[in-house]
Parts: C-alpha cells; sequence; structure tokens
C-alpha cells in the first residue's frame, strides 16, 4: 500500500481546504445528518444537496477521478445488501423474470427503496471523501478534540495513525516472508499461517510501543501531549 | 460490514450511538485503572496492530474475499474493554480517513464489531476457558469459538438494525447473512485461535499482562 494513500490531496490550496477543519467538520457532519432525513420524494431538497455537494467539489479543487475511485468503497455493502431489497420488498411488480428455476419478481416499491438508499449512501459518502481529502489527518483530530472528543482518544488515535505506516510496512515483511517460505502451499493451511502472521506481528507491534513508550519517557513524557 | 451512511434510520443510529457511547466511556474508565495515561502509545500502537492485521485477507467461494476483524482477538489480547477502544479508535480512523463505514452509522459500527464482537467474543473466550480450567486446549477452543462468536453476532446485528431501519425485511436477510458470516467466522476464528497459539508459546506474559498484573515501573 502506497504511504500517502491518505494524505495525498490534503496539502492542495483551495478555499476548501483553507476553511477551519471544525467548520468542515461541523458542516460535514450535518450535510450527512440532512441526507439521511430526507424523505425519498422530495426531488427539490436531493438537488439542493447535489448542488451542494458539486459546488465545494469544484472548489476543493480535489481530482474528479480520484474522489469517484474512493466512493466505490460502498460497492461490497450494496451488493451483499442492497441488490437484495428490489425482489424481497412486497408492492407491486414492476417485471418479473426468471434464472434457471427461479423466478425473480422486482418490485416499484422494492426498486424505489434500494435507488433511495443508494442515491442517500452515495451522496454522503461523497462528503466524507470531500472532508477527509482537504484535511490532514492531525488537523481532523484537533478539530475533533476541540468539539469534543475526550483527549485520551484524541491521544490514541494520534498515535495510532502515526504508526499505522510502520506496521503496514511489518505486514508486508511478514508477507513477503511467507510467499518465499511457502511455495504452493495449502490453501487449508491458510487460516493457520495468518493466524501465527497476526500472532507474531501483535508481539512485535507490543515490544515496539513499550519501546516507544520508555523512549518517550526517556525524554521526559508524562502523560500530556506537548 | 462496515455500513455506510443511508443504509440505517436515525433512530437506529442514535441509538446505537448512545449505547456505543455509554460503552466507550466505561472502557476508558474500566481500562484507566490498568493503563494510565501514560500507556496511551502502547494503545495506539495496539489500535494500529489491528488495523495492520486487517489487512490480511483471504479467499472466499466465487473469487470474493474476506478479510480479518480481530475484535475478539484484541479482546483476548489485551482484556474486553481495552479490546473495545482499540476496536473503536480502528472503526473511527477508517470512517473518517477511509470511508469505510459512514459516520452516521459509526456508532452502530462501533456498537456491531467493537462492543458486540470485543464482548461476546470475550465472554465465550472466558467461558470455555474457564471450563477446561484454563488448560492450552481450552484457550484455544474457546479463541476459536470466540472468534466465530464475534463475527456472527456482529452480523446478526448488523442485519437487525438494517431490518429496524426497514431497508430489508428480516425473515430473508437473517438467515442468508446470518449463514455467509457464519462461515466467515470459521476462518476468523481460526485465525484467532491460531494467533493466540503463537503468543501463548512466545509471550504468554503478555497475553496475562494485561488482566492480571498492573505494568511494573508505572
Amino acid at each position: 500500500m502506497e504511504h500517502d494513500f491518505l494524505d495525498r490531496y490534503s496539502k492542495l490550496d483551495s478555499p476548501i481546504h483553507r476553511l477551519d477543519p471544525r467548520v468542515k467538520f461541523i458542516s460535514a457532519v450535518v450535510f450527512v445528518l440532512a441526507v439521511a432525513l430526507t424523505p425519498a420524494e422530495q426531488y427539490a431538497v436531493y438537488a439542493a444537496l447535489v448542488g451542494l455537494l458539486a459546488v465545494a467539489l469544484v472548489l476543493s479543487h480535489l481530482p474528479l477521478g480520484h474522489v469517484a475511485k474512493r466512493s466505490l468503497v460502498i460497492i461490497p455493502f450494496v451488493v451483499l445488501v442492497g441488490l437484495f431489497i428490489p425482489f424481497i420488498k412486497e408492492g407491486t411488480p414492476a417485471f418479473t423474470f426468471t434464472i434457471v428455476w427461479w423466478d425473480l419478481t422486482v418490485t416499484r416499491e422494492g426498486l424505489a427503496v434500494f435507488l433511495n438508499t443508494l442515491v442517500k449512501a452515495w451522496l454522503s459518502i461523497l462528503c466524507l471523501i470531500i472532508l477527509s481529502s482537504t484535511t490532514s489527518a492531525t488537523r481532523l483530530f484537533q478539530a475533533m478534540q476541540r468539539l469534543g472528543l475526550p483527549e485520551v482518544m484524541v491521544a490514541v488515535l494520534s498515535f495510532m495513525y502515526r504508526y499505522l505506516f510502520v506496521l503496514q510496512e511489518e505486514v508486508m515483511r511478514l508477507e513477503r516472508a511467507r510467499q518465499s517460505r511457502s511455495f504452493g502451499s495449502d490453501r487449508r493451511r491458510l487460516p493457520t499461517t495468518l493466524g501465527h502472521m497476526a500472532g507474531s506481528l501483535f508481539i512485535r507491534s507490543y515490544e515496539r510501543g513499550e519501546r516507544i513508550y520508555a523512549a518517550m519517557l526517556a525524554r521526559g513524557y508524562d502523560g500530556t501531549a506537548r | 460490514m462496515h455500513i455506510p451512511d443511508g443504509f440505517i434510520n436515525i433512530a437506529t443510529a442514535a441509538s446505537t450511538y448512545a449505547a456505543s457511547t455509554g460503552a466507550i466511556a466505561y472502557a476508558v474508565k474500566a481500562t484507566g485503572k490498568q493503563l494510565s495515561e501514560k500507556r496511551v502509545p502502547l494503545m495506539g500502537v495496539m489500535a494500529a496492530f489491528i488495523f495492520a492485521a486487517q489487512l490480511f485477507d483471504f479467499p472466499l467461494l466465487g473469487g470474493t474475499s474476506g478479510h480479518f476483524l480481530g475484535a475478539a482477538l484484541a479482546a483476548i489480547l489485551l482484556g474486553p474493554w481495552a479490546g473495545l477502544l482499540v476496536m473503536s479508535c480502528v472503526l473511527i480512523i477508517q470512517s473518517l480517513l477511509l470511508q469505510d463505514g459512514g459516520i452516521i452509522a459509526l456508532g452502530a459500527n462501533i456498537f456491531n464489531m467493537g462492543v458486540i464482537g470485543c464482548l461476546a467474543g470475550y465472554l465465550i473466550y472466558r467461558g470455555v476457558s474457564s471450563i477446561g480450567r484454563e488448560s492450552r486446549a481450552a484457550r484455544l477452543a474457546g479463541s476459536f469459538l470466540g472468534g466465530w462468536f464475534s463475527i456472527t453476532a456482529a452480523a446478526l446485528a448488523t442485519t437487525g438494525e438494517l431490518a429496524i431501519s426497514s431497508v430489508s425485511p428480516q425473515q430473508v436477510m437473517l438467515p442468508v447473512i446470518g449463514s455467509i458470516y457464519a462461515v466467515i467466522g470459521l476462518v476468523e476464528g481460526a485465525i484467532t485461535a491460531a494467533a493466540v497459539s503463537l503468543v501463548l508459546t512466545a509471550r504468554p506474559d503478555l497475553i496475562l499482562a494485561y488482566r492480571l498484573a498492573p505494568e511494573k515501573g508505572d
């Protein structure tokens, strides 16, 4: 995984990038709430929400391809849960077709719920992508702390963020070691192998955590971030 | 299994947020005794560990793949409350920075994978290992069942929330999703048990440290 996959566009300069992170965070939450609360038949409200999002997207100078690609994250969930909806919701049949021996009926009501869910999910995720792509993680954490998230959580989140990349490299090293040793290995043993990798990752991470803590103590750390 | 925004209604989101916030507040208090704020660096690295361990993915039927969740493993290794905190941090980062799971749905995701995943997985683990008098075999069996149960229970909770939000009818989704995740849970259980077995062999002190002995020198 690339190292800049998280913060790649947060250092661009645009009116949206320059906004106070607190303003951005609150607006994003309000926007997602508004999307969630808008009833399905309020097309005018949806048009306004789409307009707002489009303005923010243009102002943010983010590459559209990047935003569109990131928004595909919801696809697995939509496939797993959403695709059932048109078939099992009761109502007026829209059309019927048969797969082998299975008669499937798509209902208008089901289709409407599915499309509405998809639109809501997509608008919300686009909004969150704009938020996270225009704000660096550190600034986002600071904003959340000023908005009332407990300091301990913020401190843990900041440490976690700092060591994500280090531990990801550790995972890549473990994976490389596994591949170079187990050529053509039995697939049934994979869970055990992965478990052993997770176990050694835990031990390495724990020991790393202790070393970091000791090093910080040696430099005068007293439990507060400065 | 991360619910995106748009799938659950506000009432469900608000009640799961309330439940998760309560559980996190209790967890902060409960872990405060074992790990003071000075242990923050270690918790952060542990959260990064679970995040990284979730990169382990395994092929499932039909070209799809599943990935390790680690809720039960976190609870077994760190204790249930520290495990919950770690899982919550992982879910917050995934939602905020990677959009894996929505922000209105964050409460529900923490409730399903953090609160239910860690606590249910841990209870099963404790139950089985105490029935087996804390023998190695009993701990491993407990880890397997705890890992399996954490996935299945979290998936059922997710399905329940979707049904309450009237996105999908329960009578169809519950058995379908339940059985899909009961199978994925077998892999989760196997990975959890193998991870616990390695740590029991190599550094058993790390599993016990958090629950029994306070850290030396604090």
